[in-house]
């Protein structure tokens, strides 16, 4: 493991931390400005801000791991990172600004699904038809959409790769994968998210949508369910492209290259030890909590604890970007095995220091939030992504600058 | 963003963190899941519901809200439109086992012009404020609709005893004992607007309530069969922790009596069946806190499913429970006690009201 032994000698590890320290800073400004709820913007309410953060992160997301930087260089072969990274930074903004507003808001909201649109609910009269409630419900479809986006993008990144268009041009391949991620996305984002969507409003639109079909597994209606499964299915796929170096799926390679085969068993394998930890968490939860019921709020509540075992996978994988970037992966071990295992343990400790933090007075400090668990208008989910997005931005945009750029 | 308000921004939340005491991780049962607690017996309790209509248009609440940043807003930052405030308050008359009948108060309403006209007008309780027939006041949590027209029961009894949730902020405390008189900043004309006063300092005995209770029993005993819990639970518009009332009504059970009822209608009698002897579900009162906003999701039908598992035998609505809820869960078979067309003669009434009646609204009461 010679490359290991290279790059643990090579990192400067006190450059990391400051850098750390540096993105942690950008992210509270960015949190002050845009979410915090005494201040400038107050995009936080919540589903508003929500619904922005997590559409930045799906066009960071696209950007880099979809378009592999089409019709930009990619940072990697650039000579001058810091101007690729502002022209790709300023990309994934105006593309989220056009995605939100113009092509859900204002084009499919308008012309096909009104639940995407605040004015077509608001114009569409009836309970919760007003903007307020309007722009929550529009948000939340949103945010489950591009949850899914995000799921389906990064599962396909470490799955199929650029399988099946290894020998096609850069633009053929970001569409040819782009549109085939969409139409995954939209098939989960009907089965997993639209029926909760439909049951927003009163009465529920059960001629577009059926009822929850999990509420007699989950004993609850909301699509938490799909939300806390997708993420924890999420911190598997995260976990062996950063942490394992990318095993065990990269005995399945050919020529180094993707495939059909790896990409089913990587798809369904992170989907089963995703529902696997989503049921260790629960069970984690009844050791805490007692047993929740249907109908219970807080704590109590279903609904909120599928959703809090989504924001710990979360956390673990705001805490395995971490680790990656400021940290180059320590340790790196000889042995696969222990480095994969050492990883993962550090990434699940420094996701735990995140939660803490997070449920801390800390974080009354430093984001405005209410001390407590479970508060109605509140999820770390928001923090964590935009803490991804800060952290995306310069390990994917600017290649890592000022950090070390990739060997 | 000026470097003062910037700082102060800063501070506020650091205040709040101070104030708010040690870190809330609601681990609650394990303290008190072991030893199971006697709260007594009352032959019966009724409540009277003096007002429920905190605000009257709906819309507009939500607009105020929307205005300034959302859910998570500071309710003293918000220049809510004074015309739409008005207020929760309810009077409970408990009858002893000996057939003794004890007043008290739940929660104080927000516009004093409006709650000085309930006081004074629609009801009595000015006069039983004056001659001491209400013993004391129950706040259940710190939201303005329950708890800035405080002025208009102060004005009649200054040193009634008062029972709080611990986790207050300055504002509060300002406003109940220093001649507080807040203001908020309209965003679009610069003025500052006000939004509550209290020129009655309070000089009564102040009980902080916090989820230990007494002698770390989990709840205030405050007269045989009568208990304050206080759930230590995260709330909109920056606030925390909410009083709730339960009730051991003999042959009957278990009822509680709520201001807004945040940490949930059955996660109340979850409490109960975990912590008091001889647990029997019987009834509620209260705003519960499940469509504030008249909307729809999901939840709303698995709270509707639990609380018929539950086996709620009497349930009296109103406030923020949602006028869309309480109808489809009367529909849905939950046993709901429907109100009366007394509203109606008050000189105003809320914009979501409706003819089911499925709310006990001002001038309407409940007895178990």
């Amino acid at each position: 493991m010679e490359n290991a032994k290279q790059a643990e000698n090579n990192f400067n590890y006190l450059s990391g931390l400051i850098n750390f320290v540096v993105a942690f800073g950008i992210v509270w400004l960015l949190w002050y400005i845009f979410m915090n709820p005494n201040t400038v913007m107050k995009l936080y309410t919540p589903m508003y801000g929500f619904a922005l953060v997590v559409v930045m992160l799906a066009m960071i997301v696209m950007l880099s791991n979809v378009f592999d930087y089409y019709p930009f260089k990619p940072p990697a072969s650039t000579a001058n990172p810091v101007g690729t990274g502002i022209l790709l930074t300023v990309a994934a903004v105006v593309l989220m600004l056009v995605i939100h507003y113009v092509f859900f808001w204002n084009f499919i909201g308008k012309f096909g699904i009104a639940y995407f649109s605040p004015d077509s609910i608001v114009a569409s009269g009836g309970t919760g038809g007003e903007p307020w409630n309007a722009r929550e419900n529009a948000s939340t479809a949103i945010i489950y959409f591009f949850t899914a986006f995000l799921w389906v993008s990064l599962f396909w990144n470490l799955g199929f790769g650029r399988w099946p268009w290894q020998k096609v041009d850069r633009g053929t391949l970001a569409f040819s994968r782009l549109f085939t991620i969409l139409f995954f996305v939209a098939i989960i984002y009907i089965i997993l998210f639209h029926p909760h969507i439909c049951y927003l409003f009163y009465p529920a639109q059960d001629k577009a949508g059926v009822a929850p079909w999990w509420e007699e597994l989950t004993q609850t209606g909301s699509a938490f369910f799909g939300l806390g499964l997708a993420l924890c299915s999420l911190f598997w796929i995260v976990a062996s492209e950063l942490l394992w170096d990318g095993w065990p799926w990269k005995a399945m390679d050919r020529n180094d290259e993707g495939n059909f085969v790896k990409g089913i068993v990587v798809f369904f394998v992170t989907l089963a030890l995703g529902a696997i930890l989503l049921w260790v968490f629960l069970k984690i939860f009844v050791l805490i909590w007692n047993e929740p019921f249907m109908g219970g709020q807080y704590t109590d509540g279903p609904d909120w604890r599928l959703i809090h075992a989504g924001e710990i996978a979360g956390f673990f994988i705001l805490a395995a970007f971490i680790l990656e970037t400021y940290f180059n992966k320590f340790p790196n071990l000889s042995n696969l095995w222990a480095r994969a295992v050492v990883r993962t343990a550090i990434a699940v400790v420094i996701g735990l220091l995140w939660y803490w933090f997070y449920y801390s007075p800390l974080a009354t400090f430093f984001l405005a939030k209410v001390e407590g668990f479970a508060q109605p208008g509140d999820t770390p989910l928001v923090f964590i992504m935009l803490f991804l997005c800060v952290i995306l931005i310069q390990r994917n945009f600017f290649d890592r600058w000022p950090l070390k750029r990739r060997a | 963003m000026q470097r003062r308000s910037f700082l102060k921004s800063i501070a506020a939340s650091g205040l709040a963190a101070s104030v708010a005491g040690s870190t809330n991780f609601m681990l609650p049962r394990k303290a008190h899941a072991a030893k199971k607690t006697d709260i007594g017996e009352v032959k019966s309790v009724r409540v009277d519901v003096l007002t429920e209509t905190s605000w009257f248009d709906n819309d507009q609440f939500k607009k105020d809200i929307m205005d300034y940043g959302g859910a998570m807003t500071n309710q003293y930052t918000i220049p809510w439109v004074w015309d739409n405030a008005g207020g929760y308050s309810a009077l409970i008359t408990v009858t002893t086992l000996e057939g003794n009948e004890r007043k008290f108060m739940l929660d104080t309403g927000w516009n004093t012009e409006w709650m000085d006209y309930i006081y004074q007008e629609k009801s009595d309780v000015a006069n039983m404020l004056k001659k001491g027939e209400i013993e004391f006041l129950v706040l259940s949590h710190w939201h303005l609709d329950h708890y800035w027209g405080i002025e208009s029961t102060l004005k009649h009894k200054d040193d009634i005893k008062f029972y709080v949730p611990k986790t207050y902020y300055p504002e509060d405390m300002a406003l109940l004992k220093d001649k507080a008189h807040h203001k908020a900043k309209d965003k679009n004309t610069g003025e500052m607007m006000h939004i509550c006063k209290n020129d009655v300092p309070f000089k009564g005995e102040l009980v902080l309530c916090d989820p230990d209770g007494e002698d770390g029993q989990g709840v205030y005993k405050i007269m045989p069969g009568v208990a304050i819990r206080m759930f230590d639970v995260p709330i909109l518009l920056r606030v925390r922790g909410e009083n709730v009332l339960y009730f051991n009504v003999k042959d009957k059970g278990i009822v509680t009596v709520t201001g807004c009822c945040h940490p949930g209608i059955l996660s109340l009698f979850s409490y109960a069946r975990n912590n008091f002897k001889g647990y029997q579900p019987y009834g509620c009162y209260g705003g519960l806190h499940i469509s504030l906003f008249e909307t729809w999701e999901p939840k709303f039908d698995d709270i509707i499913k639990g609380v018929k598992a539950f086996k709620i035998q009497k349930l009296g609505c109103n406030h923020c429970t949602g006028w869309v809820w309480a109808e489809r869960a009367a529909e849905a078979g939950v046993p709901v006690v429907k109100g009366t067309d007394t509203y109606k003669s008050y000189k105003r009434t809320s914009t979501v009201a409706k003819a089911s009646n499925v709310f006990l609204t001002n001038g309407d009461s409940i007895v178990f």
